[in-house]
This record gives structure tokens, C-alpha cells and sequence, in this order.
């Protein structure tokens, strides 16, 4: 089914007449493959040169492609906060002589990410008492203790810090932006301090230092600077650590920026947005792209706006009808949202029984249900039938959606059990043959049952297309490495 | 006389109830019965958990034996024969209190027999004694005494506190009167082929096939396990083990096929679990060829190999091609380092600057000695996939100008050749780690010996300062950063062409419930599994 689906659209995207060489062909099949960067990539390029014709199409495709490529950094920046999070308070607990100073930094902005500027304030104060640091962390530290203050009501006191922050280094100027852009104080020019910085710190040819590629892109989606945004990240390397902490000869600490998922995903829901409604433009393409613009907004834009896609989505009678069906689901999502919540649950239960033998939709119905925390006892009952009773790739989605349920509902053994059922065992952490958010989910699934090793290859193999997921293969390393219980055996086989 | 009779009689029902409610304990619904054979890859050597070095064994030894403590599915440590135990404040000392339950598998003709703290003594000094054939001694150096304080209580005192010292405990435990000789253990010893334990099952026979039958304990001190009898039968092929799972010969495959993979998984009648077992396949060298000491030698040869190729084609690409010596699911593997590229030209090129020159015949030679070596495979490992891998080799090799000559020999003679006699070029084989990612065995140089890991000889004076520096520190992060460098100074080195790490899964009939899976010993779990009483054979 999903499939015909996928052929359905490419058809309609690329038209009947498509080359094996054409940017917009070859992008639709990255895209099938879940490589979303390279696919975003060659699309993107793509645009300047293409034809009036295939404009359309080049932006239905790239908005699709950003679209999946939000949902998955926000599902990895949810991990990455569970994981790195942890890992990070483990490593506070050995502070002391030999210990990390930087891990209050981190752990402070982590904490400052999540709105927590009471408890980010201390570890700040504290990193600043430190002896020794580099003057470019502590002055970002200040930077950063300042909007906690300013966060907290303090006016004078972050004042007082950010005037006593000497703003000479690229990335102290890119951290006061993101300060000053957090805070709301349009009048210090966020934006054009982060032009700035990143320009000087490109100077003679310099990759951007992961730091200041994060808040500068924080200042840009903040200020719906899309192109300028990807513009920046084009060549970025993002595997690499934020800050390298030497602690002698033979220990070294990776720093990253967990905050770089999370812009990652604003940034790529706001070009889902620009590029689906620049090919909603084209008539022959509204449809579709309307379709695809019901979820981006859902995901990342107005709910209003999604209600009005997905309502004319779902009366569209020239989209597949299985599509109308997911814009139903969505429907009653929005309305679980607005607080319409019996209404929603009727709605998914009433769409479990009119089409049961659709495991797509049915997936789609409890993934809905998983997301929102929602209870549909009757819809669960159908899935799990499904899954139980059906056989073969036809059935991954629903196990794989149940998987997300539990998982959810933090029964994480039968989160495991559906989500192990819902990969294809053949390629067993192949993105091009798995939904690389089940494998995030799987993952997560396995973290919290201990299996850090699954969890490990998981990343290990969507690391190669993905290399921003470093962070998470750090933390996780660091984890396992402490909880591992083994006697230090080895066997020849 | 008659009052200690009577006390004697007392303690006899006493002791003979206490079995009997031990053995009652397991307070599940699940069923009593039925057989479970599954397939394994080859025969094992030896029977014990001290002799052996190979996986077989281990999963047999796992049925038979226990530990102090062990480690559960949540990773935490647990009592097994020690019920308890206490750790002093620095760390040096740790008191066991054992269990005073258990009791060791009857021998025919032998009154049953309590296990008790001379077992764990005597287990402890056999395993370290100089002319014990074991694999064991370089994980229990830590260890400065171990004493017996009474019947039920050991302690051990450590020459420094460690890293995870208690799961060190869960070595298994033998019996005192099990061994012939008393004092050091060898494979000649008979109870290394019929060993007794403390474990669920016990072994009753090994059949003139060389399957080994295991049988339930009734007086196991966790519960009697719930099926009747485990059978290992060894298969040389790997497709005929599949085939055999497929018509209801046996009733689960241990490790299945990668390319076997997809039939299993469109069969509605099989469950296929994965488990991360930390493993990985390889060419190692034999360092003390002094052609193959030359490290731009052993580069070369990695150079020459397309493993992808290889992965690709013969295991349907299921597996991952790794950088060095640790697996990539382990918290020590180095993700910075990336693996030698596929490069035959570069391959010619380190040929050159070691000094070789093509022959007349094609073949590189040095100072008049061609370059034509010896590769050694365990014919367990001539499965289809196997002979591919090594084949292919042979030709990548070929086009560089080095010449191969394969050798297939039966297990127990390669393990010789390998480990005891050192009499070889080059070998295939794999590594399986459990979540410690210590590789100490593998490359210190202390290792080299009869019997040790380290069969290559492979000797580096940063390495091994490095291993001992790791093992010293208390530190995690530092662990990690002396392992990431560990990593890359051995993927430099090339001590083993590193190749992949293989997709593992087992595969087993519906009809065998709750099955849980240790990703390492695998059957750490198995006296909780049970076949419905309808499905029982």
C-alpha cells in the first residue's frame, strides 16, 4: 500500500515522463531511501536551474523531504534530551579532582533549553567560579547566566552580566545573539550580530564551530530565516563535538549541543512549510501539496491552518482514498488538541471499524493516539488483532505504531515486542529499509530496557546518514559503559 | 549414641525437605515437560567453565553451572550460590554468604553432595594455578586472596579496588570432588568431558553423534526448570541447520544464517529474537612469520580486501564493516576511526616499501622468500558462506601477488594449531565479547602462550601500557578515552584484518514460550522457558 502511494506521488510530482537523470526523479527516490539530507540537497540545488514545469514538482518534493526530516531531528532531540541529559548528570556525580568543569555548561543549557532558568542559574554560577577556564566560556557562561536571570525577572542583574561580556569571538557574538533573540530584545539586533559572527568566523575558509552554527540557526528560525538557515548548514559537519575537555594525558570529554536537534527541527519544519506552500501554488499540484501541508502545520505551524488542509483534504476526491482516510485521522487529532477529546476517539474508533483490513490507517490512528497520550480502547483492539493475526511488510506499520504506543505508555518490554515485529529482520537498522523514526522509537525502547548494545547499532547505522545523531552515540557510549555488568569474557567461534 | 543418631536422622529430613521445597519453589503456572534440541555450529572441546575458550561450551556451561552472583535481564548484579554479600568501604574486600541449599549433580554411584565454600576456594585456586589450561587467569589477577571464613562464607581481598569487581564473581563454580586431579585442570582431565555443577540442567549423555543431552535438575535451588531436556546437536553446515529448523528437526538455531534470515522471517511458525551479541570476524596474523610482522604487510593485505564486496555478497549485506577491535554496538568502539578503504593499489605500493618484488610466477617475493602463506579455518566454519569469504580472499590476495593456500581443519585440531602450536599463517575466525569490550587477552602482550588469546604473538609496549592503564583506572571517562585510543592505534596496527559484524538472530519454534535470550551466555534465562503441555514432543 505504501507503495502505491509512493508511486501515486511520484507520479504525480514528477510527471509520466521522467529520467533516471532528472535532480527531481533522483530526489524522490533519496527520499524513498530516507536519506533526507541528500535528497534536500540536490533538490535544493536543483531549483535555480529548473524549468518553470518542474518547479512545482521541486518543491512539493522538498517540502516533503523537509517534512519527514523535522519529524525525525524532533523525535532524535527527544532521545538525545533523555539520553544526553542522563549522561551528563552522570558525569556531574564524579566531579570533584579529575573531574569535568564543563559539564555544569552543558548541563545548564540543557536545563536553560527546557525553560528550567532557576536550575540552570547555579551550575552557571558555579562553572564560573571555576579556575583556569578559557575566557570564551566563561564569557558565554555569563551570557547564558544572564538570560536565566532575565528569565527569572532579574532585569538589572543581566544587565549588569551582559554588559561585562567582551564580545570580540565569533562564538561569544553568536551566544550573546542567541540570548538577546531568546529574550525578545529585537533592539540589540540578534540577527545582524549572528551575520556578523558567522562572517568572521568564516574567514579564511574556517568551517563554522558547531556553537555558533547552533545559535546562529536558534536567531535565524527565530526570525523564519529559512534559506539563510540552510544556507549555513549546507557544508556544516555535524557530527562534531561542541567543546573537547582535556583532563590529562588519557581522558578526553566530548561536549555536544543537544540544542542543535532542536533548531534542526525548526528549521526544517518552517522550509516544509515555505516549500509545500510554494507548490500548492501550482494547480496541478494543490491537492497533493495540501495534503502534505495539513501535517507540516499540524506538526509545526498553526493547528487552524491544518484543520483547513486536512478538512479539504479529506473532501478531496482526487486523492487516493486511503489519503483521505489519514486526513480523517488527522482531523480527529486536531480535535483531541482543541480539547474535543471523546469526539476524536470516536472518530479513530469509527475509522478502525470502517476500514479494518487498512493496517496503514490503523497505524496512522494509534501513532495519532501514542503522540497525544490518547486512550482509544477500541481502536487498540483492532491494531492489535491486525498485527497479531496479519503476516508480512503489510503489517510492519501497525506493529510499529502499537511499539509507539507502549512506548508511550512506558510498558517499554511490549514497546520492544511490536516495534521488533514492525522492522524488516532482513535489513534489520537499514534506514532504507525501516522508518528511521522506528528505529529512533526502538532505539529509545531498548535504552530503557538496558539493551544499550541494539540501541547502539541502531545509531551506529543511521549515523551514516545522519551524522548529527553523534550526540546520542556519545551519551549513549558514556551510559553503557558505566551500567554494563560483565565479568570480561571473550570466546573464539 | 542414639541422640546423635536421632540428630543425624533430623538432619538428614531436614536437609531432604529443604531440597524438596527449593525444588518445589518456582511459583509459576507454566508446564513440566518436553525437549528442547537446538542446533549448534560444531562441537564443543570441553564441557567445563575453565578449559574452554569457545561459545558452544559457554552455552552449555551455563545450563550446568552458576556463579556467586549473576547478572539478570536488567542488568543487575544478583545472588546465585551466594545469597548475599558485603563490599568494605575501600572497596578491597568482598564477603560472600553462600547459599546453604544447593547441592551438586549426583554422580552414579555417589551420595549427593552440599556445595559449600571449599568449592569456591577450590575454584578459585585451580583456575589460577600455573599448569590450569585456561583463558581465565588474566581476569582474576585483581584478586590477592581468597579464604574460607566457614562452610558458608568466602571472602576475597583484591590487590586494588576495580571497575564492576562483582560481576567478576559470576565466574562458575565447580566441585571440589569433581576433577580427578585436585590441584590444576586440564583437558585430558575425564571431568572436563562429564562435568556436574549446580545449574539447571545436568548432563546425561553425549550420544555416539556428539549430540549432548542435558536433563532437568529436579533439585535445583532457583526451582526445577520447566523443560525436561536440552539437546545440542552440532551441525558442520550451516544451510542443513536452517533446513532442519525449517522441518521440525530441531526446534531452534542459536545463531541463524544471515542469508537465511528472510525465509525465517516469512515462516509463521518461528519466532526470529535478536540479541546483540558483541562479535566480530576476522584474518589474524601470526606475528612471529617475521614477512607478517612488518606491519605495512598486514596493511597491505587489509588494503587488498573488499570487504563490503564481500558482506554484500556473501552474508546478503547483513552486517557492518568495522574499523578495529572492538564490535560497534560496544561502548568502546571508536566512531572517529573509519576503516581501511578497499585500495589494492596502495596495497602493492606498502608491498613495495616493505621490499617486495614481484616473481617470475607473479608472486611477491623478499630476499629470495616468496610471499605464499598458510590460511587455517575451522571446518565448523565451512558453511557455504565461509568457503566464499575465505575464497575470496585467496583471490584478492592473488591480484597483490600473495599466495594463499587454504587448509580446513576439524575444530579441535585447528584450535591446536592455532593456540597451542602456533603453527600458522593466517586464520579466520570470530570474537565474541561480552559488555566489558575487554580486550586485554587479545593483544597483551603477556598473553602470548599455550592456550592464551593472544595467538598471533602480537606484541606492542603502548598497547599493552594502555591495557594495563585501562584496567588500573577507576575512572569511566578515562576508560573510554585509553579505549578509543586503544581502538585506533590497533586499526593502524593491524594485528587482524578486521572485518564485520554479523546480524545476529535466533530463531526458534512457536511452541517454546517466554524465551529470553542473555545476548552473550544466551541461556542464562532458559529454567524459566516452557513448552505448553499440547506442543510437548
Amino acid at each position: 500500500m505504501r507503495w502505491f502511494l509512493m508511486s501515486a506521488v511520484l507520479f504525480t510530482i514528477c510527471g509520466a515522463a521522467y529520467a533516471a537523470g532528472d535532480p527531481l526523479t533522483h530526489g524522490m527516490k533519496l527520499y524513498e531511501q530516507r536519506h533526507y539530507e541528500e535528497a534536500a540537497s540536490l533538490l535544493r540545488q536543483s531549483l535555480a536551474t529548473a524549468g518553470a514545469d518542474r518547479l512545482g514538482g521541486i518543491n512539493l518534493a522538498l517540502g516533503m523531504t523537509y517534512l519527514k526530516s523535522a519529524t525525525l531531528h524532533r523525535e532524535l532531540q527527544q532521545t538525545s534530551a533523555l539520553i544526553y541529559y542522563d549522561y551528563l548528570k552522570r558525569l556531574g556525580t564524579g566531579q570533584g579532582k579529575g573531574g569535568s568543569h564543563f559539564v555544569d555548561l552543558y548541563l545548564a543549557e540543557l536545563l536553560l533549553d527546557n525553560d528550567k532558568p532557576g536550575e540552570a542559574a547555579p551550575l552557571l554560577e558555579r562553572f564560573l567560579l571555576g579556575e583556569n577556564l578559557p575566557a570564551k566560556y566563561l564569557a558565554i557562561a555569563k551570557a547564558e547566566l544572564g538570560l536565566c536571570y532575565h528569565l527569572q525577572g532579574d532585569q538589572d542583574k543581566a544587565k549588569q552580566l551582559w554588559e561585562a561580556v567582551v564580545a570580540t569571538d565569533p562564538e561569544v557574538q553568536g551566544a550573546l545573539a542567541a540570548v538577546f533573540g531568546r529574550a525578545g530584545m529585537a533592539e540589540r539586533e540578534p540577527l545582524a550580530m549572528c551575520d556578523k559572527a558567522v562572517a568572521a568566523a568564516k574567514k579564511g575558509g574556517k568551517k563554522i564551530p558547531m556553537r555558533l552554527l547552533k545559535d546562529a540557526l536558534a536567531v535565524y528560525t527565530s526570525l523564519s530565516q529559512t534559506d539563510k538557515g540552510l544556507d549555513l548548514i549546507r557544508n556544516a559537519d555535524l557530527r562534531t563535538y561542541s567543546y573537547e575537555e582535556k583532563l590529562g594525558k588519557n581522558k578526553t570529554i566530548y561536549f555536544y549541543d543537544l540544542a542543535l536537534l532542536e533548531v534542526l527541527t525548526k528549521l526544517y519544519g518552517q522550509a516544509a512549510l515555505t516549500y509545500l506552500a510554494r507548490s500548492a501554488a501550482d494547480p496541478k499540484l494543490r491537492e497533493t501539496a495540501e495534503y502534505y501541508l495539513g501535517e507540516a502545520h499540524y506538526r509545526f505551524g498553526s493547528l487552524e491552518q491544518a484543520s483547513r488542509f486536512s478538512a479539504a483534504s479529506a473532501a478531496a476526491g482526487k486523492l487516493p482514498a486511503s489519503y483521505r482516510g489519514r486526513a480523517n485521522v488527522r482531523e480527529a487529532a486536531i480535535l483531541f488538541r482543541q480539547g474535543h477529546r471523546a469526539e476524536a476517539v470516536k472518530e479513530w474508533e469509527g475509522l478502525a471499524l470502517k476500514q479494518p483490513a487498512d493496517p496503514e490507517l490503523l497505524a496512522e490512528a494509534v501513532a495519532a493516539c501514542a503522540e497525544l497520550r490518547a486512550e482509544a480502547p477500541k481502536l487498540l483492539q483492532r491494531a492489535t488483532a491486525a498485527a497479531e493475526s496479519g503476516e508480512g511488510k503489510k503489517f510492519f506499520s501497525v506493529n510499529a505504531a502499537l511499539g509507539g504506543y507502549y512506548l508511550s505508555r512506558k510498558n517499554y518490554a511490549k514497546a520492544v515486542t511490536f516495534m521488533e515485529a514492525g522492522r524488516d529482520k532482513g535489513n534489520k537498522n537499514k534506514i532504507e529499509a525501516n522508518d528511521p523514526l522506528l528505529l529512533v522509537e526502538l532505539a529509545e525502547a531498548y535504552y530503557r530496557t538496558k539493551k544499550f548494545s541494539e540501541s547502539q547499532e541502531i545509531y551506529f547505522e543511521m549515523g551514516k546518514q545522519f551524522p548529527q545523531v553523534r550526540q546520542i552515540q556519545d551519551a549513549l557510549q558514556g551510559i553503557y559503559s558505566r551500567e554494563q555488568k560483565s565479568a570480561g569474557d571473550v570466546r573464539i567461534f | 549414641m542414639k541422640k546423635i543418631w536421632i540428630a543425624l536422622l533430623m538432619c538428614t529430613i531436614l536437609f531432604a525437605m529443604t531440597v524438596a521445597s527449593q525444588a518445589a519453589r518456582k511459583g509459576d503456572a507454566r508446564q513440566h515437560g518436553g525437549t528442547l534440541s537446538y542446533g549448534e555450529y560444531g562441537r564443543p572441546a570441553t564441557l567445563d567453565p575453565i578449559t574452554s575458550n569457545e561459545m558452544i561450551s559457554l552455552r552449555l556451561t551455563e545450563l550446568i553451572f552458576n556463579g556467586l552472583v549473576g547478572i539478570n535481564e536488567k542488568q543487575e548484579i544478583v545472588p546465585e550460590l551466594a545469597e548475599r554479600w558485603e563490599i568494605s568501604k575501600d572497596g578491597r574486600t568482598y564477603t560472600f554468604y553462600l547459599r546453604k541449599d544447593v547441592t551438586w549433580h549426583p554422580r552414579e554411584g555417589e551420595a549427593v553432595q552440599k556445595f559449600n565454600a571449599d568449592d569456591v576456594i577450590f575454584t578459585y585456586r585451580i583456575m589460577k594455578h600455573p599448569k590450569t589450561i585456561t583463558p581465565l587467569k588474566v581476569r582474576y589477577e585483581f584478586i590477592e586472596t581468597a579464604e574460607k571464613l566457614d562452610d558458608s562464607t568466602v571472602r576475597f581481598t583484591l590487590k586494588r579496588p576495580i571497575l564492576n569487581a562483582l560481576a567478576k564473581f559470576s565466574f562458575k563454580i565447580i566441585p571440589q570432588h569433581g576433577p580427578r586431579n585436585p590441584d590444576f585442570l586440564t583437558r585430558e582431565d575425564p571431568f572436563v568431558q562429564h562435568p556436574i555443577g549446580t545449574g539447571p540442567y545436568m548432563l546425561q549423555s553425549i550420544t555416539a553423534d556428539r549430540e549432548i543431552v542435558l536433563v532437568a535438575n529436579e533439585n535445583y535451588f532457583k526451582g526445577r526448570p520447566h523443560i525436561d531436556r536440552f539437546v545440542s546437536k552440532p551441525f558442520a553446515d550451516q544451510n542443513i541447520m536452517t533446513q532442519a529448523l525449517v522441518y521440525n528437526a530441531i526446534d531452534m538455531i542459536v545463531l541463524v544464517n544471515p542469508r537465511d534470515i528472510p525465509e525465517i522471517q516469512g515462516n509463521k511458525n518461528f519466532i526470529l529474537q535478536p540479541y546483540n551479541a558483541l562479535s566480530y570476524s576476522f584474518f589474524g596474523y601470526n606475528m612471529r612469520d617475521p614477512l607478517l610482522a612488518d606491519k605495512r604487510v598486514r596493511k597491505a593485505f587489509t588494503c587488498a580486501v573488499n570487504r563490503q564486496e564481500m558482506l554484500d555478497s556473501f552474508f546478503n549485506g547483513q552486517g557492518t564493516i568495522i574499523s578495529g577491535p572492538f564490535a560497534p554496538g560496544s561502548w568502546a568502539y571508536n566512531l572517529d576511526v573509519q576503516p581501511i578503504p578497499y585500495d589494492p593499489q596502495q596495497a602493492i605500493k606498502l608491498l613495495t616499501e616493505a621490499g617486495f618484488t614481484r616473481g617470475a610466477d607473479g608472486i611477491m617475493q623478499k630476499g629470495g622468500k616468496r610471499l605464499s602463506l598458510s590460511l587455517k579455518v575451522p571446518i565448523e566454519k565451512e558453511s557455504e558462506a565461509v568457503k566464499r569469504v575465505v575464497l575470496a580472499f585467496k583471490n584478492y590476495l592473488k591480484n597483490i601477488g600473495v599466495e594463499i593456500k587454504v587448509e580446513f581443519k576439524e575444530w579441535q585440531a585447528w584450535k591446536e594449531d592455532v593456540f597451542l602450536e602456533h603453527d600458522f599463517d593466517i586464520i579466520y575466525a570470530s570474537w565474541v565479547f561480552d559488555d566489558s569490550a575487554d580486550i586485554s587477552s587479545l593483544f597483551h602482550s603477556a598473553e602470548i602462550g599455550p592456550w592464551k588469546n593472544n595467538f598471533g604473538g602480537y606484541s606492542n609496549p603502548e598497547i599493552d601500557s594502555l591495557i594495563v592503564e585501562s584496567k588500573l583506572t577507576l575512572d569511566h571517562e578515562k576508560r573510554r578515552t585509553i579505549n578509543r585510543k586503544l581502538h585506533a592505534l590497533l586499526a593502524e596496527e593491524t594485528p587482524y584484518t578486521f572485518l564485520w559484524t554479523l546480524t545476529n538472530y535466533t530463531a526458534y519454534q512457536k511452541k517454546v514460550r517466554r524465551v529470553a535470550i542473555h545476548p552473550y551466555k544466551f541461556f542464562s534465562f532458559a529454567d524459566d522457558w516452557f513448552i505448553a503441555e499440547k506442543e510437548q514432543k
